[in-house]
């Protein structure tokens, strides 16, 4: 588990990388696509899928599931596989750039499996909802499904990321009895290494330092959604626990103030470097009702952005990047799209759910 | 000490010149050769990399990795000017 520094030798291999993940985001669906699906059932869907990118993971689950069901563990599937591919060609620096970004699943996986012990799923419940994309191998996720505490699933986890940050957590989860500490830990080992012993000398201009800008980006968007749903909710929670270090937007403290008052705190993203890219979308925010769509509007400026890198800086990560961002999103739509469907909603409010470009 | 460096001028300039017309056209081939080498590694690992996501780009990907070669070919020439 602890590959932090043993691919990272030796030269980065982005013309192979990069020519085989351009194949692939051309197969990604287009609006046309999205356009058929959202006047689909939920039986059509499936069979549209059959003839496309997911067949072969249709056709592995389908005597297993069905339905809306089949669609979601078919493209948890597919995701898991292309990304694993990804981690498995990158070599030197590109590997440590991706691997950082897709560790992500690895904190899903945990977290997947912690509240999968907690609720007393059974075995094959939890090994269905995991998405096997991040950089645990089989055998180490087997590790994981195999304990049958949480305080087990925490022990197996020693030497890899999250060991700090869960077996801190975990005193807290077994005074409280409740996960929130736990799930917050995974997330915060995940964030910490997403942006630890990163070079610093690289130029902000450069490919690599547009990437590490997006990472930062990244977790400031984090923070920012946090910020805003606590605003929001008007919950009283303490601010700091959720916050994240290495953004660039604010800091704890300024967190914790901006918090108290959602003018202020829209007032601040404004003035700050995002605001450029988000204005449209934080006018909407000062009229709307609900956080979702701004939350779309950021996902949308970090595809645009993200874009935008692959076609200026062809031979480096910003393609990468570009794709993976690109991929999660398809999975989303179309599960936002099977799932709409099935809750019967008419197409013009699935496509308002959708993020495309 | 003077004496030797003007002999030593003296004897390079009307001595045979330090690399001879052939051996440098044969450096320009190999020099070129280095060059196309290198700009096929880079076209090489992406046709593979397209190869292996469609079998059809082998041809396309065959040819665009062996353009670089038109750099030796060149050199050739330099070649059949000196002999």
């Amino acid at each position: 588990m602890n590959t932090l520094t043993e691919q990272n030798q030796g030269a980065s291999n982005y013309e192979y990388v990069i020519a085989r993940i351009r194949s692939r985001q051309a197969s990604l669906f287009d609006d046309d696509d999205y356009r058929k699906l959202v006047r689909m059932g939920t039986a059509e869907i499936a069979r549209f899928m059959e003839e496309t990118e997911y067949e072969s993971e249709m056709n592995a689950l389908g005597s297993r599931y069905s339905g809306v069901d089949l669609v979601e563990y078919a493209l948890n599937r597919n995701l898991a596989k292309h990304f694993d591919d990804l981690l498995e060609w990158c070599d030197g620096r590109l590997y440590d750039l991706v691997a950082r970004y897709l560790r992500k699943f690895d904190a899903w996986n945990v977290k997947t499996i912690l509240r999968g012990l907690y609720s007393g799923a059974d075995r094959e419940e939890i090994e269905d909802d995991l998405i096997r994309a991040g950089e645990f191998s089989d055998r180490e996720l087997e590790q994981l499904l195999a304990a049958e505490e949480i305080a087990e699933v925490v022990d197996v986890l020693s030497n890899t990321m999250f060991e700090e940050e869960l077996t801190a957590a975990l005193e807290d989860y077994e005074d409280t009895g409740t996960l929130v500490a736990l799930e917050n830990a995974a997330d915060r080992a995940f964030y910490e290494t997403l942006l630890a012993g990163l070079p610093t000398n690289v130029e902000s201009d450069s490919a690599t330092g547009l990437y590490l800008e997006f990472l930062r980006g990244e977790v400031d968007f984090r923070n920012l959604r946090n910020a805003l749903r606590i605003a929001r909710s008007g919950a009283d929670i303490d601010p700091s626990e959720y916050f994240i270090d290495g953004g660039r937007l604010f800091d704890a403290e300024e967190m914790n103030q901006l918090v108290g008052s959602l003018d202020q705190l829209v007032e601040h993203i404004r003035e700050s470097t995002y605001g450029e890219d988000l204005d449209d979308a934080l006018d909407d925010l000062a009229d709307a009702d609900a956080l979702i769509e701004f939350e779309h509007a950021l996902d949308a400026a970090l595809l645009e952005y993200a874009d935008r890198l692959s076609n200026r800086y062809p031979l480096s990560v910003c393609p990468v990047l570009s794709y993976i961002l690109a991929k999660e999103r398809e999975v989303d739509n179309i599960r936002a799209i099977a799932r709409g469907r099935e809750a019967g909603l008419e197409p013009d409010a699935i496509e308002q759910e959708l993020v495309i470009l | 000490m003077s004496v030797v460096l003007a002999n030593a001028t003296q004897g390079a300039v009307s001595a045979e010149p330090a690399i001879p017309a052939t051996a440098a056209a044969a450096l320009a081939v190999g020099l070129a050769a280095l060059g196309a080498g290198y700009a096929e590694r880079g076209i090489g690992s992406a046709a593979v990399g397209a190869t292996a996501e469609d079998g059809d780009m082998f041809g396309r990907g065959l040819i665009l990795t062996v353009l670089p070669e038109t750099l030796v070919i060149l050199a050739l020439v330099v070649v059949f000017l000196t002999l």
